[in-house]
Formats: C-alpha cells, structure tokens, sequence
C-alpha cells in the first residue's frame, strides 16, 4: 500500500500546503538534478519512527531560511537566530505531519520526533548505507530550497 | 474582567503565530502566557488565571498527552479547558488526547479562521 504513495509529489503537496497556509507563498517545484546540487546554510531535521525509519530534511540557504521566518513572525530576520532555526524546525514539523497523514491513508503509521536545526557553511547529512533518498526542490521568490527524505 | 489564554509549544514562533491568529480572528485576550512544554505550563495554571490552554502534543520534557493526565490530577487546574494545536490528528491520539479532557483539536497548518471556527465556540 505504501509502495503505492507518489513521495515526491507527496511531499511537494504537503509543502506547498504549509507554505501556502501559514505565509501566503505559492512554490515552484523543480525536479532534481545535477545543475540545482542542495546549498543549505540552515538544515532542519525531524526523525520518523514506526512504519518507516528515517528523517525529513529542509535544506535552506540563508536568504531563503531567513525570508520564510520573516514570513512567519511578521517582521524582517537579519541572521540566521534562534528564531530562524525555529521557524524552519516548525515547517519541517507540518511538512512531516502532513507526510504522516499521507502514509496513514495508505494504512502505515508513521511517528514524528522532535525537530533539530543545524546551521553552518560546511557540512553534510547522511542517512544510513541503505536509505532510499527523495529530494525535491522547490522554487519562492528568494530563492530554492530542498526537502529531503531519508528512509528505510 | 477578560479572559486569558495559555500557549503551550517548544516552537517560539508557533507560539508567536498562534498569538497572531488569535488576534486576526478577532478573538481578544486580556493576557496570553506562553509555556515551551507541558511542566512549564503545569507551573503557570498553578500560579494564573488562565481561562482556555492551547497546547501541542509532541514537545520535550513533558509532551501534551502527559500534561492532560497531570492536569487532570490536580483538582485545582483540571477542569480549566484544553484545545490541541497539532501536526498529530490521528484519530488515535487524539481520541486519546480526548479521553483525558481535551475539547478538540486543530492541526498545523492551520488559518485564522480554523482557530477562530474551533476556539470561537468555546469561549
């Protein structure tokens, strides 16, 4: 039944839903390939349990990070804070909330851990050896920005 | 004499967002306190006035679930009403969620008007 959920588009829709619900923003989705490589300065994480063993990740370069939190909080982010670590944690949440509900109508129940932000120039995020892994980038007016899911 | 709200989220900014819609919905506060998790939270209803809790569920130290059976326990707050802001909607923890005194719940992400149509009603 699971095998039969579209991820990718799974996954653009829960998006798109949060985006579009909480801050007003329509995204573009665009498909992954060698010319958009992920380019974060903020990753928000958040681990799945149950049905599936993973996590999702949204992967930000600051500008981006930075105008979705001023989205959120209704005022203008000059660095990547506390609030901004914040706010991506919160959307990494919804999106996997969403992702949750997705894979409940399939009848897999998924559970959701606390999100974890990282913020930095140069670093990387692995999943085990044997994670299947979906990227899907999407497009606002700032710039892209990827979601990430890892899992087994 | 008016009615005060308390927040409970370990996200700051969803703290912020639901005080936001609170106000857009045209639903007024005298006071909104916030709590980052289910034992803050405990501490405030001890020490406030708080008419109606808006809570998550999945939150560290002591989630949402654990704070409705603590609240529940202590006969001073536990009838002060609960509403669940949450990406959990399963039916089963929120079932759950019910059967401990929650009045019902909204999911992330959510409007001004959902918070208004849920939370209207109850005030």
């Amino acid at each position: 039944m699971a095998d039969e959920l579209d991820l990718e588009n799974e996954i653009f829709k829960g998006t798109q839903d949060v985006f579009s619900t909480m801050i007003s923003v329509e995204l573009e989705r665009e498909t992954f390939n060698g010319q958009n490589a992920i380019q974060s300065n903020l990753t928000s994480m958040i681990g799945l349990g149950g049905g599936i063993c993973g996590a999702l990740a949204i992967h930000c370069p600051a500008a981006v990070a930075k105008a979705i939190t001023a989205g959120f909080i209704g005022m203008e982010v000059e660095e990547l804070d506390e609030d901004v670590k914040d706010a991506i944690g919160e959307i990494a949440n919804m999106v996997a909330g969403n992702l949750k509900v997705s894979y409940a109508a399939t009848g897999v129940n998924v559970e959701l851990a606390i999100p974890t932000s990282i913020v930095g120039d140069k670093f990387r995020v692995s999943g085990m050896a044997e994670a299947k892994r979906i990227v899907v980038p999407m497009k606002m007016a700032e710039g892209l920005f990827w979601v990430e899911l890892m899992y087994v | 004499m008016g009615k005060n709200v308390l927040l409970v989220d370990d996200s700051s900014t969803m703290r912020k967002i639901v005080g936001r819609s609170l106000r857009q919905a045209g639903i007024e506060f005298d006071n909104i306190y916030e709590a980052a998790d289910g034992l803050e939270a405990l501490a405030i209803l001890e020490s406030k006035k708080v008419d109606i809790v808006l809570s998550d569920i999945n939150m560290p130290n002591m989630d949402g679930i654990t704070f409705l059976k603590e609240k529940a326990a202590r006969p001073a707050i536990k009838d002060i009403p609960v509403l669940m802001i949450s990406t959990e909607t399963g039916d089963d923890i929120i079932g759950e969620a019910k059967s401990l005194g929650a009045l019902g719940a909204i999911k992330k992400p959510f409007t001004p008007d959902k918070v208004n149509e849920v939370l209207g009603p109850l005030l």
